[in-house]
Order: C-alpha cells, then structure tokens, then sequence
C-alpha cells in the first residue's frame, strides 16, 4: 500500500525522477571517465618502458659490466647481505643495426621469465633462438619471431645468448643489472594508482639502502626513464584534478539523493501522521534511491567508457583508443555512487526528521582542520598527504561557509536594486539555504578547481616557455654518437657556419651521498643567462637545480662541497622535467680535472661530451651542413625543439580542459536538480506572477537573474578557494613530488574563463524549464 | 438603478478532464457585474468558485460563451483574445486576491505593493503605495519581507496591491479564508469601500456569510454532478 502510494507519486512526476536518474548517471559518467582517460594515459607512458622491463624498480650500472660481476653480486645476496634486494636479473640493452634498421636489442634471463606475448600475436612456432618484437618489428627482420610485445618502436627482445649474437658481444658482457627492492608503501601505492590513476608518480619511491662497493652506480626507473616520468608528473597534476572532479560529482550524488528526498517527503509526512513508522518510510526511501543509484550507475558506466574514448580520440587523433572497464573503475564509480547515495540520503533523512539548523560540521571542527591544514602547508615534511589534506580541507570549510554566507546576503537582500524582476531573481537564489547550499557548493567547486588549475596550468606554461627562451638560445644542437662528438669538439671540422660553439660535459657524481648530475662547460656571461645567473660563473661557484637544491637544503650563499672542493651556490634554477638533481660549474673549475676531463668515452661515470650547441646565423645551412658530414649525430633546430616542447605540453593539459568541462556541467546538473525541487516543494509564487500578468520573456529574464545569483554566490566562494587551489596546487603539492616550484600567476585569462563558464552553467541551470510544469507533490487548486 | 455592465458573462462553461471522468464545473452561466458593485460567489467546496475566478482573470481558457470587460475606451473580449494579451488584460486591468501565497516572499511589502506599478511603467503610482499602505496601518512594515508578517497583515498587503492600480475587475478567491473574526472582518471591509470609493467592480467568493452579505449582489454555485 505504501508502496504504492511512492509510487504513483514518482510516476506522477516522471520529468523529476528521470532527471534524478540522469544526474545521478552524469556524475558516475564523469567519475568512470576521468578515470579512464588517466588511466589511458598512464598505460601509454608506460608504454614508453619495455613491458619486461616494467617489474624492475632500479637498474645497477658499473663501468665495463660483465656476468662475473653479476655472480659476485648475487652470492652476497644469497648470503642475505642485502636484505633490501628482493630479485635481480642480468641485462643487455643496446641499440644496433640490423637487417638495414636501428634496433634496440634488449637480452634477458628468458628462463626466469618468459615474455607475456598477446595470446593472439603469436607469430610462427616457439624457437629458442626466436625473438620477441614490438609491433613496429613484426615483418621486417629476417629472424625467426615468437611473438609481439607491448615496447616503444624497434625494440627487440631476446634471451641473453641470442642478445649477444645478434650484438656479436662476447658472451659475458652485461649493459647493467635490473633489480626489484623491497618498497613497503608498494602496496599502497599501487592501490592509490589504481583507484586514482596518476596518483602513485607523485609519491617518491623508497630510498634504497643498498650497501654496494663504491664503483657501482644505482639508478632508479624514473631516472632511467625520464621521458615517462616526466609525463607521469603532469599526468599526477591531472589526477589531483581527477579527485576534485570526485568530489563534484559525489556532491550531485548527494544532492539528487537530498532533492529525491524533499520530493517525496510531503507524502512522508502524510504517511507518518496515518501511523506508518519512520524506519519503515526510511527503508523505502532508501530501497527506492538505491534502486535509482544502481540503475544510474549502470548508465554511467556505459556512457562514461563512451565519452572517454570520444575525449581521447579529440585530443590525441592519432592514437588508437583501447579501454577497458577494468573492476577498479567499476568499484570506485558504482561502490562510491551507492554509497554516498545511501549513506547520504540516510543522513538527509535524519535531519529532515527533526529539522535541526543546516550546519553539518560544528566550527569548532572545522576550526581545528583549517589550522592543522595551514600547518600542514607550511611543514615540507608533511609531504604529499599534507598538500592533498589541505586542499580537502579547504573544500569542506567552503562548502560549509555556503549556508552562511547565504543567510547572511538574505540579511542584506533589500539592498538589491534594479528591476523588480530582476531583484525576485536574484533574491530568490539567496533565499533557500537548505535546498541549494548543497549544490552551489558544488558548482563552487567545480570552479574553484577550474580556476585552481587553469592557473596552474598558466602558470607552469609562463615558467616552462621562460625555461624553454632561457635554455633554448642556441640555434642547432647536436647529440649522440660519443666518437663524432669529441672530433667535432676538438677541431674547427665544421665550416664556420657558427659564431659560438659551446660543448657540454656531463657526469653522474655522488654529492652527500645522493646521485646528482654534474654538467660542465664555459659558463661564460651569455651561457650564464641561460640559468639566470648573468655574470660569469667564477670557478668555485656552483648553479644548482631547484631540484638538487631542495635535496641538498642549499640556498644561494651556501656552500658546498664536492669532491673535496668547497663550492659556493652563486644561483638557483628552475629544471621542469629534470630528474635528477643537477649542478652545473665552470670548465676550468677544479671539479673538471676532479672527475677527469680527459675525452674517454664509453663510461658511466666519467666526464664525457652529452652535447655540443651552435649560435649561428644561418642555422639551416649549419644543419645541412652537419647532416652531411657526420650523418650519425642527432641534430635539432632550437625552434623545433621549442615547438615540440610546447606542443607536447599543451597536448597534455587540453585534457585538463575537457575535464573541467566535465566538472561544471555536473555541477550545473546539480544546481539545476536542486533549483527545480525547490520550485517544486516551495509556492514560489510562480503562479502569483502570472495572476500578476508577468509574461514568459519576464520569466525568462527572472531566471536568468536567478541563476546568475546563484553563479556569484558559487563565485564568491570559488574565487580565494580557487586561488588558494592554485597555489597549493604550484607552491606545495609540485615542489614536494617533483622538487620544482611554478611561480604562480595570477592570470586574468584564467579566472575569467572559469568564472564565465560557471557562470553560464549557473544560468542555464536557472533558464531550464523541464520540471516548471509538474506540481507540487499535492497540487495547489 | 441599472448601472452599464462593466463586467459581462454570457453563457460560459468549463469543464476539467481527470482521466476518462469528465467534470463539467460551470456549464451555461451568465452574469454582469456594473462598474463600482461587488458579486459575492458562495458555493460548498468543489462548486467552481476557484475556477470561475480562474476563469475571470483568464488563468483558465473558455469552453462555451464569452467574457466582456469594460476598459476605458474599449471593451476586452475574453474569447477572441490569446493568452499573451490576456496576460496583458491582468497586469494592466485586474486585482486579484488570493486566500493566501498572496505576496512574493523575495520582495518587500512595498516592492510587493508596487510590483504592478513596476509592471505596467507607471511609476506616478509608485508613491501612492507607501501612501495605500499608510492608510491600511502598515506604515512601519514598508521594508518587511512577507514571512515576517502576520496573516491579517499580509492579506492587507495583498488588497493594497490589487487597489494600486485602480483596475477596472477586482478578484479575490475566499481573501478572508484564512483569518480570525476580527482581522476577517477588517479586510473585508477594506476590500468592499475601496472598491466602491474607486468604482471598480469586485468579484468575490468565500464561505463566510458574513462576508458574502456585505456585496451588493450574490450568486450561488452547486457541485457539479460527474457524468
Ligand atoms: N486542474 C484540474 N484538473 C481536474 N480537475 C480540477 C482541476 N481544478 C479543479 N478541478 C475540479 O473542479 C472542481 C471545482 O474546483 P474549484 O477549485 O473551482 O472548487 P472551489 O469551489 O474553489 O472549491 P473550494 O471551496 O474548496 O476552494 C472540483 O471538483 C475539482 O476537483
Ligand atoms: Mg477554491
């Protein structure tokens, strides 16, 4: 009977109960596809490492590496002298020409592991002295082919023995040795990564502790991998925007939960009075919302696996876009929807039972949290979780400050002048702190993040093009084969094409027992500049990274000392997509005759020549030039490498763009749920204006200024909250992944394009009419 | 004494479908009301008093017949006209007063009392409503919103704002319905002598007796029989 009576209730307001269905099914969407799309890009930086490679968390390198070595390192750890070691695997890595082609042979123990080939690109029978390819391989050697792995273009696999053939190595030469090291936040990392893709780069790996004779070098992926790492790093600031997006559509959730609820309360309310029990009215309440969350959460599993292939296809046309729903996803989005659906609506339920005041937390609380937040930004050692725990913070306390702030402009709402409709409008966005704080909570936070990360994204790009003029002031740069390097270096071989050549030496050293890149060259006035240091650097300065700096705790002034020289900081500078913490010095600083500077070459540790660049006139000429006498040498134009640079940067933020996208329009969605239940529920004299003879462009024009009242108050709120996002998002949570600080500007592009498109999902959410014509849960006669 | 009709209904019907059921509230009705008298509408719950009002106010559209109103150079023709100017008929020339959810909670009393001045560009009459409002004994509560006044209070807002205008058709559906004796009887009898003062004609329904014996004329409705 009771059922019944919801039920033909629901039935007799089919336009509110699909609209509840809908944006419940919006906010599961963007959950489900701002986690795809992460995660799609996570899987193709991860691309970037060899799929064999992918298990091992640090690689070993030593000068002229060979299997005796390998052994010897393998009795102390079978001896359980390094407790810190869980595997390690002999490796050879070496790029080579076969059959006409560049190919990077990779050798390992294949009978440890054998290659994980797709099933179905099994190519030919299994030989043993078969290798596997990537895709890019697959018709093009001449060699018999067991299989197709997931590896960066015109990479080989193969056992050691076959590796060595091909290379024609002797049989005990090694390129380095991969190792697996006991991480005890793996675990958790893992988790964090896959809940929230993107996540797990931002959070450092463990030190190891290895106790290593001295010539051996450890190197960690990410340093092994810089190109990955760096793309995972913008990707971590993506995911940091992924769980605000969380947030937003949890809060829709919450809201249709509430808005389901006010709807259906006056038959509640009626049913209580004849005598049927509260809980008995709960669990229907809650069976009926969870069958709707369940329903939702079904369609926005589908729609949101739709709209990330659609979003991936529009920002990265050339890819091929595979997703799959894996059970993370299905968990995070159809888990976290019921239950906020549920635990929201019973705590809806309990408050409209007794109608206490609307604050949900007591200030005293969230007193408490804002300062342990502010303390948590200014401690470093709090690390990621502190910044993250602020920023979460900061969202709570402002969608608590809704309700107030509210209340309070409704103090001052007879100062609202202008036109009378105009001033309903307006007012009327201020006058239902219970039905709309929810949602313009909400939209406040989906501009807030916008402008957080717009500014960011601004910011970063202004710091990184700096970077990029600094860096990028000669006009051909030439790398790569170490023998052609060194001719080039020592004589006048090229036509004097050039009015600077500048040659940098670089070495991997140890400072205070971290691993640092050392780069040493002619820091006159003009290579100066490029660090932003304008004087010539005297021979016992020192420019540090931001990097180094923060893992060495220097500051311009301080000394340091390396190699037995004492060295003074003269500068700071900022090193985007940098890994390892780098210092630079003079040529004729007594750090070069220290490590070396004679020319040899096919060492790990000794000075040898990374780069020669060229200040020219006529760059084209010098590069044609340079092509054709030493055609092993990698030659870029600075402008090419310039364009690149920002393409690739601005190719990875567009996603922010369309996320953001996505966050506005559920918040817009939930304003407009939450408008339409209040115009439901509440006489708001709608229909005494019509008796008044206001017409349908005057109601238009009030909407409108209904919902532009509800964009500022979202604005009021989302404006420091924003800023405060940004510069969070610049000054703590990306110094204390990456060890880079992005100067934050305060650019006026940014807060404009977010406060204008939450404003106009604010007026939309006002203007639409869908549920005007519905009645009230007992019609008005 | 026959004055002129300033308010013509000639053989009007309306009826609601619920369903397959088809109620016929008001099935051939005719009446005037001349300019300055009042029509009391009494009937039990359900007879159409709402929906005649409706009806009056053009709220609700015409099945059958024909409603004419008087303006000062023309008369209005409810038939023939669309639902825009028919819009325009009620914000220019009809009070209307309901038995409650009179005033916009978003406005002032004075915004509220103005609203039709705002309305219609007639900002001459905006000073008259702090002066209406005077006289009806609200002049300390010109800045209150609507929730903070009282029952009684809020009914006189309502009747100042349907008077401000001096509209030629005052309609008010059971205005006093939700008052005590005394405050009922107070609006009622505001509503009756300024009406009478500005000769407009009023068309009122109500339940009370009292209020119904006080207008010139009185028409009696029946529940509609379903067929
Ligand atoms: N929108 C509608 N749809 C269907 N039937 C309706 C509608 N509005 C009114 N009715 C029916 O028309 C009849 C007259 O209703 P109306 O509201 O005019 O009565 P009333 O005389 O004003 O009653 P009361 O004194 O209770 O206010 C009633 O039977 C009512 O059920
Ligand atoms: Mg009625």
């Amino acid at each position: 009977m009771i059922a019944r009576a919801i039920l033909r209730f629901l039935a007799r307001t089919p336009w509110s109960t699909a609209m509840a269905l809908i944006g419940m099914a919006l906010g599961v969407t963007s959950i489900v596809s701002v986690h795809l799309v992460s995660a799609s890009i996570s899987n193709r930086l991860d691309g970037l490492v060899p799929s064999t490679f992918a298990s091992y968390s640090h690689y070993l390198h030593r000068d002229e590496l060979d299997s005796a070595d390998y052994f010897a390192l393998r009795r102390l750890w079978r001896a359980g002298d390094l407790p810190a070691l869980k595997q390690l695997a002999p490796l050879v890595d070496e790029t080579s020409q076969i059959d006409g082609r560049s190919v990077r042979v990779l050798g390992t123990d294949l009978l440890a592991n054998l290659p994980s080939a797709n099933a179905n690109t099994l190519v030919g029978p299994f030989s043993w002295n078969g290798v596997w390819v990537d895709e890019s391989l697959k018709d093009q050697l001449s060699m018999p082919i067991n299989g197709i792995i997931d590896a960066p273009k015109g990479t080989l696999l193969a056992d050691i023995a076959t590796a060595h053939d091909l290379l024609g190595w002797p049989n005990n030469q090694l390129s380095y040795i991969g190792l697996v090291l006991n991480d005890p936040f793996a675990g958790s990392i893992e988790i964090a990564e896959k809940l929230l893709p993107g996540f797990g780069a931002g959070f450092p790996s463990a030190e190891p502790s290895l106790d290593l004779p001295p010539d051996w070098q450890l190197v960690s992926n990410a340093e092994q991998y810089p190109a990955r790492e760096f793309g995972k790093s913008i990707l971590f600031n993506i995911s940091a925007l992924g769980m605000l997006a969380l947030l937003v559509a949890w809060l829709l959730i919450y809201q249709v939960a509430v808005s389901w609820l006010r709807r259906i309360w006056p038959v509640f309310d009626r049913l209580h009075v004849l005598g049927v029990e509260w809980q008995q009215l709960r669990s229907y309440f809650l069976f009926s919302i969870g069958l709707v969350a369940s329903l939702a959460a079904l369609l926005g599993l589908a729609v949101g696996w739709w709209l990330a292939i659609w979003l991936l296809q529009i920002s990265m046309p050339r890819q091929a876009v595979n997703l799959s729903l894996d059970s993370w996803v299905i968990f995070k989005a159809v888990g976290s929807s019921v239950a906020v659906c549920l635990l929201g609506g019973a705590w809806a339920f309990h408050r409209s039972q007794r109608t206490v005041s609307h604050s949900t937390l007591p200030i005293s609380t969230t007193l408490i949290l804002l300062v342990t937040a502010t303390w948590c930004v200014l401690q470093p050692q709090t690390g990621l979780a502190g910044g993250f725990f602020a920023i979460a913070v900061l969202s709570l306390a402002a969608s608590q400050t809704i309700a107030p702030l509210l209340i309070g402009l409704k103090r001052w709402a007879s100062m609202i002048r202008g036109s009378y409709l105009m001033r309903i409008g307006v007012r009327e966005a201020l006058w239902h702190p219970r039905e709309l704080s929810v949602a313009i909570a909400g939209l406040s936070l989906a501009i807030a993040t916008a402008i957080g990360v717009a500014l960011m994204v601004d910011s970063f790009r202004v710091d990184f093009s700096q970077m990029l003029d600094h860096r990028l002031k000669y006009d051909v740069i030439a790398q790569g084969d170490a023998a052609t390097l060194n001719k080039i270096a020592a004589k006048n071989e090229v036509a004097r094409l050039y009015d600077r050549k500048q040659i940098y030496r670089t070495t991997d050293i140890r400072v205070a027992g971290l691993l640092m890149q050392l780069d040493i060259t002619r820091m006159d006035a003009f290579e100066s500049s490029r660090y932003g240091y304008s004087r010539n650097l005297a021979t016992n300065d020192i420019l540090v990274s931001e990097q180094a700096g923060r893992a060495l705790q220097l500051s311009v002034g301080e000394q340091l000392t390396v190699a037995g020289e004492v060295m003074t900081v003269a500068g700071l500078f900022s090193a985007f997509g940098d890994l390892k913490p780098r210092i630079i010095v003079d040529q004729h600083s007594p750090l070069t005759t220290a490590f070396g500077a004679g020319l040899k070459t096919k060492t790990n540790n000794r000075l040898q020549i990374d780069s020669i660049a060229f200040g020219s006139d006529q760059p084209d000429a010098l590069l044609t030039d340079l092509r054709q006498r030493f055609p092993k040498l990698e030659l870029r134009l600075q402008s090419d490498i310039r364009r690149v640079a920002l393409d690739t940067f601005d190719q990875t933020f567009a996603i922010t763009t369309v996320l953001i996208t996505i966050a506005l329009l559920v918040a817009a969605i939930s304003v407009y749920i939450a408008v339409t239940t209040m115009r439901l529920n509440r006489k708001t004299g709608r229909q005494l204006l019509n008796t008044l003879g206001v017409n349908r462009t005057e109601q238009l024009m009030m909407n409108t200024a209904l919902g532009t009242g509800l964009g500022l108050v979202a604005i009021i709120i989302a404006l420091p909250l924003g800023v405060m996002f940004g510069w969070i998002l610049c000054n703590v949570i990306n110094p204390r992944a990456f060890g880079w600080t992005i100067e934050l500007q305060l650019s006026a592009r940014a807060l404009l394009y977010a406060c204008g498109w939450g404003m106009l999902a604010a007026i939309a959410a006002g203007i639409l009419q869908g549920g005007g014509r519905e009645e009230g849960a007992f019609g008005e006669r | 004494m026959t004055k002129p009709a300033a308010l013509n209904v000639y053989k009007i019907s309306k009826h609601y479908q619920d369903g397959s059921r088809r109620i016929d509230v008001i099935a051939d009705l005719s009446f005037n009301v001349a300019a300055g008298e009042s029509l009391s509408i009494m009937g039990p719950s359900g007879s159409g008093k709402s929906t005649l009002l409706n009806l009056l106010a053009g709220l609700l559209e015409l099945d059958e017949g024909d409603i004419t109103l008087a303006l000062k150079d023309q008369s209005f023709s409810y038939r023939a006209a669309n639902e825009r100017s028919r819009t325009a008929l009620r914000r220019q020339s009809i009070g209307y007063v309901y038995q409650f959810f009179n005033l916009v909670p978003t406005l002032t009393v004075l915004e509220n009392v103005r609203l039709p001045a705002r309305l219609n560009h007639r900002r001459d009459l905006e000073r008259h409503a702090s002066t209406l409002l005077g006289e009806f004994g609200l002049a300390d509560r010109l800045n209150d919103f609507p929730e903070r006044l009282s029952g009684g209070e809020q009914q006189r807002v309502a009747v100042a704002r349907a008077l401000l205008l001096k509209p030629p058709l005052l309609l008010a559906d059971e205005p006093t319905g939700n008052l005590d004796a005394e405050n009922s009887k107070h609006v009622a009898e505001l509503l009756f002598s300024s009406c009478r003062e500005q000769n407009i004609s009023l068309v009122l329904a109500t339940h009370s007796n009292e209020v119904a014996a006080m207008a010139d004329t009185r028409l009696q409705l029946d529940r509609p029989s379903p067929s």
